[in-house]
């Protein structure tokens, strides 16, 4: 009987962790460059229940993790702004944090400091690094679509390279749209198809309606299972009151 | 009369059994590719009852519940559309295998993604494999085409948990019985929420029956218990 209660609970705390997702993903609905969080479910393992020489079983309820992200483009904005960076195509740019550990991201939205480095909005340095000179202001500054940065009389300041991992799903969030590599994601390894497209942003690929749909059906779920539990409840207390 | 008693507890085991099942498969409603239990009951064996003058046999009464073996539901669920490049779906009967420490096993759940080595894995990290039974390399733009797959036969599947069924495929199926691998797509849980609450509520109502039937015959064994035989006639 408790096996029941338990196996509704795990389920509940299954579609907990789905709502929880959902909600990362509609929070983040306009950050550039966000891949909404896939959620998969899985059963558990099942116990046997012997009697008079048969085997039935009962299983123990669903469980739930976040296995990575949805990567599918995100759709590409046109902003005009000279050192917005869109990337068309699978791959990361590299950036260096202030403690100087390498990270990936998909957010271009690029500027330059006070030295005229080009960082991200946060001011961690775009890698390898890229220096506009004195005299040199952003909005004469060319980005070919395979990352070379030109100044306005063609003179080649540096190359952005895009990189990429084995395993996308692998990669740890370090807030502020950074991405780091694990041991499961792979090394960065350069990337071939991929291109860069000067002046636009690339949007968040959550869709609201998907994730608004999802909402509702894990909301039903839950209601389901608690349902489930107070079933167990009610019989438990038929047969505590057996002998009254 | 202690007969009656045991019938009576004997189903009241029984919707036991059946109401831990159906929690677990309403826990299971949106799990990809799950399949849901069922346990049938059958009659316990029928005993002989005799006239108690002269011994005739007068016919056969049962003894109660029992549960038969649990069966999984194997019917294939609708697709959902996720448009996930690495999420499989079979479209008919069919498993796709995976390689775990234990053997190979199989599952209906393909949603799948890329190991540090390149490979196509499951969230657990086990190795799909092929027709061939061949780990799957994953391509460099991160989608594997739908054929790379293996769909196996494997009659007489059992759940093992973890979107794992244990059994051994089977070669030479038909050609045409197995279904097709559709990438983007997942098959949805064969959980349908109605039936099971409305099972739910049958199951709990015959468990209150047989605490009903328990009482009927308690108070009776106490009326023997207590007032046959009593000289003045009261309790």
């Amino acid at each position: 009987m408790l096996e029941g209660m338990y196996a509704a609970a795990a389920g509940m705390t299954a579609q907990q962790q789905q709502i929880d997702a959902i909600g990362n993903d509609l929070a983040n609905a306009d950050t550039t460059g966000y891949k909404a969080e896939r959620v998969g479910f899985r059963d558990l393992l099942y116990n046997q229940i012997n009697q008079a020489g048969t085997t039935s079983t009962a299983g123990a309820g669903a469980a739930a993790e976040t296995i990575g992200a949805n990567q599918t483009q995100g759709s590409i904005q046109r902003t005009g702004d000279p050192l917005d960076l869109a990337i068309e195509g699978p791959g990361y740019f590299t950036v260096k944090r202030s403690d100087g550990s390498t990270a990936l991201t998909r957010d271009g939205a690029f500027e330059v400091d006070a030295q005229g480095k080009l960082t991200t909005s946060e001011g961690d340095l775009v890698q390898p690094p890229i220096t506009l000179p004195k005299g040199v202001s952003p909005s004469e500054v060319a980005i070919g679509p395979d990352g070379t940065v030109k100044d306005g009389a063609g003179r080649t300041l540096g190359k952005i390279s895009l990189v990429e991992v084995a395993s996308p799903d692998h990669l740890l969030g370090a807030g502020g749209s950074l991405l780091t590599t694990s041991a499961a994601s792979g090394a960065p390894r350069p990337v071939a198809n991929a291109k860069i497209q000067q002046g636009a942003l690339e949007g968040s690929n959550v869709d609201s309606a998907t994730e608004m749909v999802k909402m509702i059906s894990t909301q039903r779920s839950y209601q389901l299972e608690s349902s489930a539990i107070q079933t167990e409840n009610q019989m438990l207390q038929i047969a505590n009151q057996l002998r009254s | 009369m202690d007969l009656g008693l045991f019938i009576a507890a004997s189903g009241m085991v029984a919707e036991q059994t059946r109401q831990d099942q159906l929690s677990n498969d309403l826990a299971n409603a949106s799990t990809p590719g799950y399949k849901p239990d069922a346990t049938p009951q059958r009659s316990f064996g029928e005993m002989l009852l005799r006239n108690s003058t002269n011994g005739q046999a007068i016919g056969t009464m049962s003894t109660g519940v029992a549960l038969g073996k649990t069966y999984t539901d194997m019917a294939p669920a609708g697709m959902q559309s996720t448009n996930e490049p690495l999420d499989f779906g079979i479209v008919g009967a069919g498993f796709f295998a995976v390689q775990t420490p234990q053997g190979t096993r199989y599952t209906r759940d393909g949603q799948f993604t890329t190991s540090a080595q390149g490979q196509l894995v499951t969230a657990a990290g086990q190795n799909v494999l092929s027709q061939s039974g061949a780990p799957i390399k994953v391509e460099a733009d991160g989608t594997v085409p739908a054929s790379a797959l293996g769909v196996f036969n494997v009659p007489g599947a059992v759940k093992q948990g973890e979107n794992l069924f244990a059994g051994n495929a089977t070669t030479g199926a038909a050609p045409g019985t197995l279904g097709t691998v559709r990438e983007g797509v997942l098959e949805e849980s064969g959980v349908n929420p109605t039936t099971a609450m409305v099972e739910m509520v049958g199951s709990l109502r015959t468990f209150q029956s047989g605490q009903q039937a328990i009482q009927a015959i308690d108070q009776t064994l106490q009326a023997a218990a207590t007032q046959v035989g009593s000289m003045n006639g009261s309790s």
